[in-house]
C-alpha cells in the first residue's frame, strides 16, 4: 500500500497485504480469535443498549477496530499499564480484564468493574493496570507517569497510551511526546487514526494529516501503518514494546482504522452528513477480521468448522455476562466521603510521629520584599 | 541518632522547614520523587529544594520542561504506580496550566475506580505577595480547589506546618494541594528535627479569647494574631484559629469557639467573594446563626486583581490598622 492516509488507503481499493509469515500461525489464530470476540462481545451490546435501555450511559462502540486491541492483548504484560479512552472496550478485554465486570458497570451495578461509579468511558480495572477516561489526552499524559515509575523503579515493564488521533490536537499531548523522548520512558504510543473527533475530519482540524512526522521531529521513532492488518500492527506493536522493555525509550505507532457505528451508540448518526457512506462500505470491505480470517483460511489454519466452534463458545460467554450484569444488585448505600478521600493513611502512619506545637511569633516581618 | 538529636527542636524558616521535610521523605522512601521547573539550582525555588539534586540525584529530583499540564498528568501516572510525587510550581498562577489533570483526572482518579485505584500527588503551589508581583504572580485559589471533591488543600502558615503537612500529604493516600504564601518563607518557628504529621481538617487555636472568634488561614495568621493582640491591649479579646487545612475544614472546632463567641471573623487572603471565608461564615449560620451577637466579617483582598505598584498594593492588602478599628467598633456597638 503506498500512502498511509485516509485518503489513500481509500485510493487504495481492497487491502492485499496481510501476510501470515513463518512461525506466526499461534500469532496469527490468538488475533483472529481476540477480534472475534471483540467484535462478538460489542455487536450483543449494540443489540441490547438502546432496546431496553438498561444500560444507561454513554458506550463508544469499537467495531471495526479490533486490530490494536487484538495486538495489545498478546503484547502486554499483567505487569504492564494501559491507559485508554472512552472507547474503551477493545482495551479493557486487552488487558484479560473480566467481560462480565464490563458488562455489569455498563448496567450501573455495584458488580461493575467500578462499582457503577464509571460506566464505559471512565472505565478502569486496577488489578490489570487497565485505566481510561473520557476526556482522553490527559491519559497519554498519565501513561507516561506510570512509565516512569516503571523506570525509575528499574523493572522492565512498559506503559502503552491508547488513544484516538483527536487527542494530538491537544497540547498535551505533545507536551507527553517531548518528555518521554527525553526521558526515554519506557511507553509506546498507540495511535488509532479513525479520522473524526465525533463527526469533524482530521483535515478540517489540522492542515496536514502528518501526525506521524510531527513525532518525528522530536526524537521519537514512529510507524504510520494500515490498522485493519492485525499482523502488520502485531508486528509493529512487538518491536516498539520490545524496544521500550530493553529500554531504549518510547515509539509512536499511528494505526489508520476507521469505526463503523456512529460516534457513540450503535446507531448510525450518517445523518449528520460527515462521512460518505461509501468511505463506509470501503472500510468495511477492508474489515480486519474478515482480511485475517481469509489469510487462516488460504494456509488451512481455519475451517468453517472452527469459526462455528469459536463463534458458539463467545456466545455463550457472553449470555453468561448479560445475565450476570442483569441479575446483579445495584450498589447500595454510598459512604460519599470516603469515594472521594481515604479513609486511612498507613504509610504516614508507619512513617511519621505525632507532635504538636502550637506557639508561634506572629510579630516578625512578613512580607515579601524582593526577588522574583 | 541519639535520643536528644531525635527530640532535638530548633529554629529554622519557613523555607528551611519545607527543604527539611522534602529532604527527609526522600530518605524515608525511595518513592518520593520531586518535579518542578529549577527545582535542581541553587536557588532551590527559594530555598525549598536547594541541595535535594546533588543529594538524590537528578532522576529524582528532576527539572521539568515548560509542560505544566504535562508534569501534573505524569505525577498522577507516577502515583498510580507506586510513586510518591511532589510537584512544585514557583507560582500558583502557572500550575493552571494543569486544570484539566488536576481537576478531570486527579480529584476524582479514587471515587471512580470505586477506591481501587489512589494517587498521591503532593502539588505545591507558592503565591506571591508584594514587590510587584501583580495580576500574574499573586493569586491564592483556595477556593477552587476546596471546591471540588476528592482534592485537600493544605495552607501552612508556620514552619511547623508547612514540614508536618508536606509529609502528612506525601506519605498520605490523597492528593494534596498546598498552598505555600511566599511571604511566609522567611519566618521562623521551632521545629522538630524528626519527621511528623500534621493532620488534615484539624485547626489549631493560636490565641485563646472569649470576645470574637477570629478564622484565619495562610498568610492571614500572622496578621490576625497582630490584630488580635492590639485589640487585647484595648480589652477586647480575640481567639484566633488557624484553619491549617480549609478542605477538609474542620468546622466542628470553628463552631466550638463561636458558641463562645458569638462573633466570627475570617481572614481569608482572597479575593473577597465567593471563597473560603463565605463558607466559614455558611457554616456557622448554618448551626449558629440566629446566636451571633454581631453580623459575620469578612477581611480579604478586593474582588479586585492585584496591582504591581507598591502604592496600591498597600491599599490592596488588608491594613491592621483599619481592621483593628472596624472590629473594634463592631464589638462596642455590641456590648
Amino acid at each position: 500500500m503506498a500512502e498511509i492516509t485516509h485518503e489513500g488507503i481509500l485510493r487504495a481499493g481492497r487491502y492485499r497485504d496481510l501476510t501470515i509469515g513463518d512461525g506466526e500461525a499461534d500469532v496469527a489464530k490468538s488475533l483472529h480469535q481476540f477480534m472475534l470476540r471483540l467484535r462478538l462481545c460489542e455487536e450483543a451490546l449494540a443489540r441490547e443498549y438502546h432496546p431496553a435501555d438498561e444500560m444507561r450511559c454513554p458506550v463508544h462502540f469499537c467495531v471495526g477496530q479490533e486490530a490494536v486491541p487484538a495486538a495489545l492483548s498478546l503484547l502486554l504484560r499483567d505487569d504492564d499499564y494501559l491507559y485508554s479512552h472512552h472507547r474503551s472496550h477493545g482495551h479493557y478485554l486487552a488487558k484479560h480484564a473480566p467481560m462480565k465486570a464490563l458488562f455489569a458497570e455498563l448496567y450501573g451495578k455495584q458488580t461493575g468493574a467500578n462499582g457503577g461509579l464509571a460506566g464505559s468511558q471512565d472505565i478502569s480495572y486496577p488489578d490489570k493496570r487497565f485505566y481510561s477516561g473520557a476526556i482522553l489526552a490527559g491519559a497519554t499524559a498519565i501513561s507516561a507517569g506510570s512509565a516512569l515509575a516503571l523506570q525509575l523503579g528499574g523493572k522492565d515493564g512498559v506503559a502503552v497510551a491508547g488513544f484516538g488521533e483527536s487527542a494530538t490536537d491537544e497540547g498535551i499531548f505533545w507536551e507527553t511526546v517531548n518528555y518521554a523522548a527525553l526521558a526515554k520512558l519506557p511507553l509506546v504510543f498507540m495511535c488509532e487514526n479513525n479520522n473524526f473527533s465525533v463527526f469533524s475530519p482530521q483535515l478540517k482540524r489540522t492542515l496536514l494529516d502528518n501526525i506521524s512526522q510531527r513525532v518525528a521531529a522530536f526524537g521519537m521513532p514512529q510507524a504510520a501503518i494500515f490498522g485493519n492488518d492485525a499482523m502488520l500492527v502485531y508486528r509493529t506493536l512487538r518491536d516498539a514494546v520490545a524496544r521500550a522493555r530493553r529500554g531504549d525509550g518510547p515509539s509512536f505507532i499511528e494505526a489508520y482504522t476507521y469505526r463503523w457505528s456512529g460516534h457513540y451508540g450503535p446507531a448510525s448518526d450518517d445523518l449528520v452528513g460527515y462521512r460518505r457512506e461509501e468511505d463506509l462500505e470501503a472500510w468495511k470491505r477492508n474489515c480486519p477480521i474478515v482480511l485475517l480470517e481469509q489469510a487462516l483460511t488460504g494456509l488451512g489454519l481455519l475451517s468453517e468448522q472452527d469459526k462455528a466452534r469459536l463463534q458458539r463458545q463467545f456466545e455463550a460467554e457472553i449470555a453468561e455476562c448479560f445475565s450476570f450484569a442483569k441479575s446483579s444488585p445495584f450498589p447500595g448505600e454510598i459512604d460519599w466521603d470516603g469515594l472521594n478521600l481515604a479513609r486511612s493513611t498507613p504509610e504516614a502512619d508507619r512513617l511519621l510521629a505525632e507532635v504538636e506545637l502550637h506557639e508561634f511569633d506572629a510579630h516578625q516581618e512578613s512580607t515579601q520584599t524582593k526577588g522574583y | 541518632m541519639l535520643a536528644e538529636q531525635r527530640n532535638a527542636i530548633t529554629e529554622i524558616s519557613y523555607a528551611e522547614a519545607l527543604r527539611q521535610g522534602l529532604r527527609q521523605a526522600m530518605n524515608l522512601s525511595s518513592s518520593v520523587i520531586v518535579l518542578g521547573q529549577l527545582i535542581d539550582y541553587a536557588p532551590g525555588v527559594f530555598g525549598s529544594t536547594t541541595g535535594l539534586a546533588e543529594e538524590f540525584g537528578s532522576h529524582r529530583v528532576r527539572d521539568f520542561p515548560v509542560s505544566e499540564s504535562a508534569m501534573t498528568a505524569i505525577g498522577i501516572g507516577a502515583a498510580v504506580a507506586g510513586m510518591r510525587p511532589v510537584l512544585v510550581h514557583h507560582r500558583l498562577d502557572f500550575m493552571l496550566y494543569s486544570m484539566d489533570a488536576i481537576v478531570n483526572w486527579l480529584s476524582l482518579w479514587r471515587f471512580k475506580s470505586n477506591g481501587r485505584s489512589s494517587a498521591p500527588v503532593t502539588i505545591r503551589a507558592i503565591v506571591g505577595r508584594g514587590w510587584g508581583q501583580g495580576p500574574q504572580h499573586s493569586k491564592s485559589l483556595q477556593a477552587w480547589f476546596a471546591h471540588i471533591p476528592g482534592i485537600k488543600v493544605a495552607m501552612p502558615a508556620t514552619a511547623f506546618d508547612a514540614k508536618g503537612l508536606l509529609l502528612e500529604s506525601i506519605f498520605g493516600e490523597d492528593p494534596v494541594l498546598m498552598i505555600e504564601q511566599r511571604s511566609l518563607f522567611g519566618l521562623k518557628d521551632r521545629v522538630p528535627s524528626i519527621p511528623y504529621r500534621v493532620r488534615f481538617g484539624k485547626a489549631v487555636v493560636r490565641r485563646k479569647g472569649t470576645d470574637m472568634t477570629f478564622v484565619a488561614a495562610g498568610a492571614m495568621v500572622p496578621f490576625s494574631l497582630r490584630v488580635a493582640t492590639q485589640l487585647g491591649e484595648e480589652g477586647i479579646s480575640a481567639e484566633v484559629m488557624d484553619l491549617r487545612t480549609v478542605s477538609p475544614l474542620d468546622t466542628g472546632s470553628i463552631i466550638q469557639s463561636v458558641k463562645k463567641t458569638r462573633r466570627v471573623v475570617v481572614f481569608d487572603p482572597a479575593w473577597n467573594s465567593f471563597g473560603v471565608a463565605a463558607e466559614v461564615i455558611a457554616q456557622v449560620a448554618e448551626r449558629e446563626g440566629r446566636n451571633l451577637l454581631t453580623d459575620p466579617v469578612r477581611i480579604c483582598h478586593p474582588d479586585s486583581h492585584t496591582p504591581m505598584s507598591s502604592a496600591l498594593e498597600a491599599v490592596y492588602y488588608p491594613d491592621e490598622r483599619t481592621v483593628v478599628s472596624k472590629l473594634r467598633s463592631l464589638v462596642r456597638q455590641s456590648t
